[in-house]
C-alpha cells in the first residue's frame, strides 16, 4: 500500500485532543506505587502457555524430562503470528499438557510445566553496546528472536507488527504510556524508575519501523513518571505529549485520536494512517532484547487491591502462578473476595488463582468488598443516555442493549456493535447496573455463531440438493437403459452456460447437468457403451 | 450475581436509578412549596393521594405481570410519575379523579407497554390527558388563590380553613355540610393566567403580568410566576447534579421565547401573549425541566434531544395560541414522544472511524 493519503504527520504541529466520551474513575494507583518495582523470588514451578496470545501459532522445542537453562528457547513460532517463548529460569520440564489459563472459566491451553531447580543457571547473554548503530533490520531480527509481544494487553507479536508497519510505511510512532485504567500502574512505575531504558527502546522501535517521528504519550496525572521522562528525553528527538486523563485514552484507537486528532477508519488499523502504536512496556522489552540481549522472560505486573498487605509492582517471571505473587504481597484470605486479572474496568475475574502470568498480564487485583462492592440488582434501562455520553466509539449503548435483548441482529450491526471496544465505560456509568458489556459480548458471539451457521447451512443445502439431483439422475439413467430407443432431443434442452449464483442453486444447474449428462449418455449409447454412465462433476466445484 | 464479576467493569459510578428518581422528586420541592403557598394544601393532597394510588397500582401491575414487586417498587420511578401527574391536575381534585388518572398512567400507559423503560409515552401526561378528555369540567376547575372576587367571603388558602376546604374538596363524602364550601370550588374556571389571556385578554391579572406589577402579591398571575421560578430552580438543580442534560430544556425554552418574541406585538398581546406570559405564566418550566426530560419517552441522542425540544417548543406555542386547549404542555410532550424514536434513528451520531452516514455504509455492506 502506498503512502499517498498520509497526512504529513512528521511535519505537523500536533497538540493533544479530546477523545469521544470517556469517564474519569478513581485511579486507585497510589497503593501499588508506594514501593519500587521489586524483583521476585523463584517460584517452585512455572506454567508457560505455549501460545501466549490467542492468535499465535507455536510449537514446543523441548520434551518432558528435558533440563533447560534460563533464556533457552522453549518454543518456535510456526508462522508470523507466533512468538518464541524462552525459559524464565533453569529447571526441568515436568509436563507438557493442558492447564487452566486466565479468561473464562474452563479456559485451558497447552502449557509447558517447568520445575525450577533454584540455581537460575543461564545461557550467556550477548549484550549489544553499540545498539544505536544497528540497522532497522538487525533490530527487527533481535526483537523477533526475543519473542516480544505487545505488553499493553492485546499481545500481538511486536516483530510482526513492525513488519506490517514497514510494509505500510510509518510516519509516526506513538509510545503509549497513557495507562488510563484504574489500579494498573506498571507503565507509571516503569517510567518513574527506568525512563532512560524506555526511551532507548522507543529509539530502537523507531529505527526498526523507519518512522521519522516518535511521540511518547502519557496521561497528565502521573507527575513522577513525567519528570523522569522529561530528563530522559533531554537530548532526544522523541517528543512527549501529556494527554487528558480520561479512560479509555490508552486504547489504541483512542490514543491515535488523542495524539493526532485522526480516527482510525472502520475495518482498518492505525498502520493504514501511517501510525504505529506500541506500549511503553513493549519499548522496555525491546531495550532489554536489543541492548542486553535478553529474551522476553519477565514483565512488570501490578499487584494491588485491599486484600494485599503490601501492594506493589513486581518484575515477575512469565509463567508464575498468580497465587504465588498474591502470597508474596501478603494476601489476607479472610478479606479476599475475588481476584481480577487486568484493571477494574476491563479485567476478568479469575475462577481460581493457579493460572499463570503471561506476557500480556499487567495487573492482578486481590479485591475486598470495599474494592468491588456487590452490585445493586439490575434494574430496567430508563434510556437516560449516560452511556451514550461516555462511549468512546460514539455508539448508542442504550439502543444496542435493547436490540441485544431482542436479538435484533440487523439493527445491532447497523448500530455498530462491531465498533464496540468493550471498554466498559457504559456499564460503569449505568445507573440501573446493567452489565452492558456482557450483553454486547454475548451478542457478538451470537452474530459469529450465526454467520458460521449460515455458511454451514448453505454448504449442507448444496450437498443435499446435489444428492437429490444425483439420485434422480441415477434413476433417470436406469430408466433410459430400460428404454434404449428413447433418445432425448438434446438440442431442445437449455445449453446456456451463464454463471450460477449460490442463491439460485438450482434447477438451472440441474437442468444444465442433466442436459450434459443426457448428451453424454446419448453419445455413449450411440457408440454402444450404454452401460458405462459417468458421474457428473460435484456442483460445488462448478459454482466457482 | 456471581456471573456479574466475570467480565466488564468491576467498578461502578455511584448514582443509581432510584436515586435519580428521588432527586427529580426533590427538585420539584421549590415549585411545590410556592404552589402550596398560593393555591393551598390541595396540591400537597394531590401529591399524597397520587403517590399512594400510584404505589398501589404499581404493586398490582407487578403482581399481575407475575413479577416480584420489591425491587421494582424501589426504583422510585412511580413516585416521579405520581408527583408530576399531581402537579398538573387542579389542586384539591377529588380522590376519584386523582385515582383514575394515576391508575390509567400506571396500569395502561406504563405497564401495559412493558413497564419502566418500555413505555413510549410519558405516563403522567397520558393520565392527565385522559382526565382532560373524560372530565373537562373537573380538570379546569381550580381554587381561586385569593377569592375576594366571590361574594364577600374571604378565603386564604394557606390556613386551617384552607386545609379544611382542600380536604373537603378531595374527599367530598367526609362532611355532609359541603354546601357552604361548594361555591369556592365548583363552577369557577381558573386554570392558569393563560385562561385569562385566552378568555379575557384585558383582565386585571393579565395587565399585572404585562406590566410586571405586584410580583410578591398574592394574585394568581404572580403565583404562577413564582411557581415557575421554583420549577426553574429545581431544573437548574437537576442540571447541576447532571441528572438531566441541558439539551431538551434549553431547546424548549429557547424555542418558546424565540417564537413568542418574534410574534409579540405590544398592542396585540391579547392574541399572542407576551414571552413573559409564555415562559412564566404557564406550565412551560415544569414541562421543560421535568416532563419533557423524562428519559424513557424522550429522544436520547444529542441532536435528537435538540430537535425534540424544538418540536415541543413549537407545539406548546402553537396549541396555546391557535389551538383550543388552555395549556398545551401535555399534548406537546406526547407529540414529542411520538417523534422520539424517529428522531433517535435519524440523529444517530457518527461512530468513531466511520466517515459517511451509517445508512450509506450499511447499504454498501448489503451490496457486498
Amino acid at each position: 500500500m502506498s503512502s499517498t493519503n498520509f497526512l504529513h504527520l512528521p511535519h505537523q504541529q500536533l497538540r493533544r485532543r479530546k477523545i469521544f466520551g470517556g469517564i474519569k474513575p478513581a485511579p486507585h494507583k497510589a497503593a501499588s506505587l508506594r514501593s519500587r518495582i521489586m524483583p521476585m523470588p523463584l517460584p517452585p514451578q512455572l506454567i508457560l502457555p505455549i501460545n501466549q496470545y490467542h492468535g499465535t501459532n507455536s510449537s514446543p522445542l523441548v520434551k518432558v524430562g528435558d533440563a533447560v537453562l534460563k533464556y533457552q528457547a522453549l518454543t518456535e513460532k510456526l508462522d508470523h503470528t507466533g512468538a518464541a517463548l524462552h525459559a524464565p529460569t533453569s529447571g526441568r520440564i515436568t509436563a507438557i499438557c493442558s492447564a487452566p489459563i486466565a479468561g473464562h472459566p474452563g479456559n485451558a491451553a497447552l502449557c509447558i510445566h517447568l520445575q525450577c531447580d533454584g540455581d537460575d543457571n543461564s545461557l550467556e547473554l550477548q549484550p549489544c553496546l553499540n545498539h544505536d548503530q544497528l540497522t532497522g533490520f538487525e533490530v527487527l531480527r533481535k526483537i523477533d528472536a526475543a519473542g516480544i509481544v505487545g505488553m499493553g494487553g492485546a499481545g500481538f507479536p511486536t516483530a510482526h507488527k513492525l513488519r506490517l508497519a514497514i510494509e505500510h510505511g510509518t510516519e509516526l510512532l506513538i509510545i503509549n504510556a497513557a495507562e488510563c485504567e484504574p489500579y494498573i500502574s506498571t507503565d507509571e512505575a516503569l517510567l518513574r524508575e527506568r525512563a532512560r531504558e524506555v526511551v532507548i527502546g522507543a529509539e530502537l522501535l523507531r529505527t526498526a519501523c523507519h518512522a521519522p517521528r516518535c511521540i511518547i504519550a502519557i496521561e497528565e496525572d502521573k507527575p513522577a513518571a513525567i519528570a523522569a521522562l522529561r530528563s530522559a528525553l533531554a537530548h532526544s528527538p522523541i517528543e512527549l505529549m501529556l494527554l487528558h486523563s480520561t479512560y479509555p485514552t490508552g486504547g489504541e484507537k483512542q490514543i491515535v485520536q488523542a495524539v493526532t486528532g485522526l480516527e482510525v477508519p472502520v475495518g482498518q488499523y492505525p498502520l493504514n494512517l501511517g501510525i504505529l502504536v506500541h506500549n511503553a512496556g513493549t519499548a522496555y522489552a525491546v531495550y532489554q532484547a536489543v541492548a542486553e540481549g535478553k529474551p522476553s522472560i519477565s514483565r512488570i505486573i501490578t499487584l494491588t487491591g485491599r486484600a494485599l498487605q503490601t501492594p506493589k509492582n513486581f518484575e515477575a517471571l512469565i509463567g508464575t502462578p498468580a497465587a504465588f505473587l498474591l502470597k508474596l504481597c501478603g494476601v489476607q484470605e479472610q478479606h479476599h473476595l475475588t481476584t481480577v486479572m487486568g484493571g477494574s474496568l476491563m479485567g476478568l475475574q479469575l475462577a481460581h488463582t493457579e493460572v499463570p502470568v503471561t506476557k500480556t498480564t499487567n495487573c492482578l487485583i486481590a479485591a475486598t468488598v470495599e474494592d468491588f462492592p456487590q452490585p445493586e440488582p439490575e434494574l430496567a434501562c430508563i434510556r437516560c443516555g449516560f452511556c451514550a455520553e461516555v462511549c468512546p466509539a460514539r455508539l448508542l449503548p442504550q439502543q444496542l442493549y435493547s436490540f441485544a435483548r431482542t436479538h435484533n441482529h440487523t439493527q445491532l450491526q447497523s448500530y455498530g456493535l462491531d465498533d464496540c471496544i468493550e471498554c466498559g465505560a457504559c456499564a460503569y456509568v449505568c445507573p440501573s447496573n446493567i452489565p452492558l458489556v456482557q450483553y454486547y459480548v454475548a451478542a457478538k458471539q451470537d452474530l459469529r455463531t450465526l454467520s458460521v451457521a449460515r455458511e454451514q447451512s448453505e454448504h449442507w443445502q448444496t450437498r443435499f440438493q446435489f444428492h437429490q439431483y444425483r439420485t434422480k439422475q441415477e434413476k433417470d439413467s436406469a430408466r433410459e437403459r430400460r428404454i434404449p430407443t428413447a433418445l432425448f432431443p438434446v438440442e431442445l434442452l437449455p445449453t446456456d452456460s451463464s454463471p450460477i449464483t449460490s442463491v439460485q442453486f438450482s434447477r438451472q444447474l440441474a437442468q444444465q447437468e442433466i442436459a450434459d449428462a443426457v448428451a453424454r449418455a446419448n453419445a455413449k449409447r450411440i457408440s454402444r457403451l450404454a452401460t458405462d454412465t459417468q458421474m457428473p462433476q460435484h456442483p460445488a466445484k462448478d459454482k466457482e | 450475581m456471581a456471573m456479574r464479576y466475570l467480565a466488564g467493569p468491576q467498578q461502578h459510578a455511584s448514582i443509581a436509578t432510584n436515586q435519580i428518581m428521588l432527586q427529580v422528586v426533590y427538585a420539584c420541592a421549590p415549585g411545590v412549596a410556592i404552589a402550596t403557598w398560593y393555591f393551598g394544601f390541595g396540591i400537597l393532597l394531590n401529591i399524597l393521594l397520587a403517590s399512594l394510588f400510584a404505589v398501589a397500582f404499581e404493586a398490582l401491575a407487578l403482581h399481575l405481570r407475575g413479577l416480584s414487586p420489591a425491587p421494582q417498587l424501589q426504583d422510585n420511578s412511580v413516585l416521579v410519575t405520581a408527583v408530576l401527574f399531581a402537579l398538573t391536575i387542579p389542586p384539591g381534585s377529588p380522590w376519584w379523579l386523582v385515582g383514575s388518572g394515576i391508575g390509567f398512567a400506571v396500569l395502561i400507559a406504563k405497564h401495559a407497554f412493558g413497564g419502566l423503560g418500555q413505555n413510549p409515552f410519558n405516563p403522567a401526561m397520558c393520565g392527565y390527558l385522559v382526565l382532560l378528555l373524560a372530565f373537562p369540567l373537573d380538570m379546569t376547575t381550580w381554587h381561586v388563590p385569593n377569592a375576594q372576587l366571590l361574594d364577600g367571603q374571604s378565603f386564604t388558602p394557606f390556613s386551617w380553613n384552607g386545609l379544611r376546604q382542600s380536604l373537603l374538596a378531595s374527599f367530598p363524602f367526609l362532611i355532609g355540610s359541603e354546601s357552604t364550601l361548594a361555591p369556592y370550588i365548583d363552577g369557577l374556571a381558573l386554570a392558569t393566567p393563560l385562561i385569562e389571556f385566552k378568555m379575557a385578554g384585558t383582565s386585571a391579572i393579565f395587565t399585572a403580568l404585562d406590566t410586571n406589577a405586584a410580583v410578591l402579591g398574592r394574585a394568581a398571575g404572580t403565583g404562577w410566576e413564582l411557581m415557575n421560578i421554583g420549577y426553574l430552580m429545581g431544573g437548574l438543580y437537576l442540571l447541576y447534579r447532571r441528572i438531566i442534560s441541558w439539551h431538551i430544556p434549553v431547546s424548549i425554552i429557547v424555542t418558546v421565547s424565540a417564537i413568542s418574541a418574534l410574534l409579540y406585538a405590544p398592542h396585540s398581546f391579547a392574541i399572542y401573549g407576551t414571552p413573559y406570559l409564555h415562559l412564566l405564566g404557564s406550565a412551560t418550566m415544569l414541562g421543560a425541566f421535568f416532563i419533557a426530560t423524562d428519559p424513557v419517552s424522550a429522544a436520547t441522542t444529542t441532536r435528537g434531544k435538540l430537535v425534540y425540544g424544538l418540536l415541543i417548543g413549537c407545539s406548546i406555542y402553537s396549541i396555546r395560541v391557535w389551538g383550543s386547549y388552555l395549556d398545551s404542555v401535555a399534548i406537546a410532550v406526547l407529540f414529542g414522544n411520538f417523534c422520539a424514536p424517529l428522531l433517535d434513528h435519524l440523529c444517530r451520531p457518527r461512530i468513531y472511524g466511520h466517515r459517511k452516514s451509517r445508512r450509506l455504509s450499511a447499504m454498501q455492506e448489503q451490496d457486498r
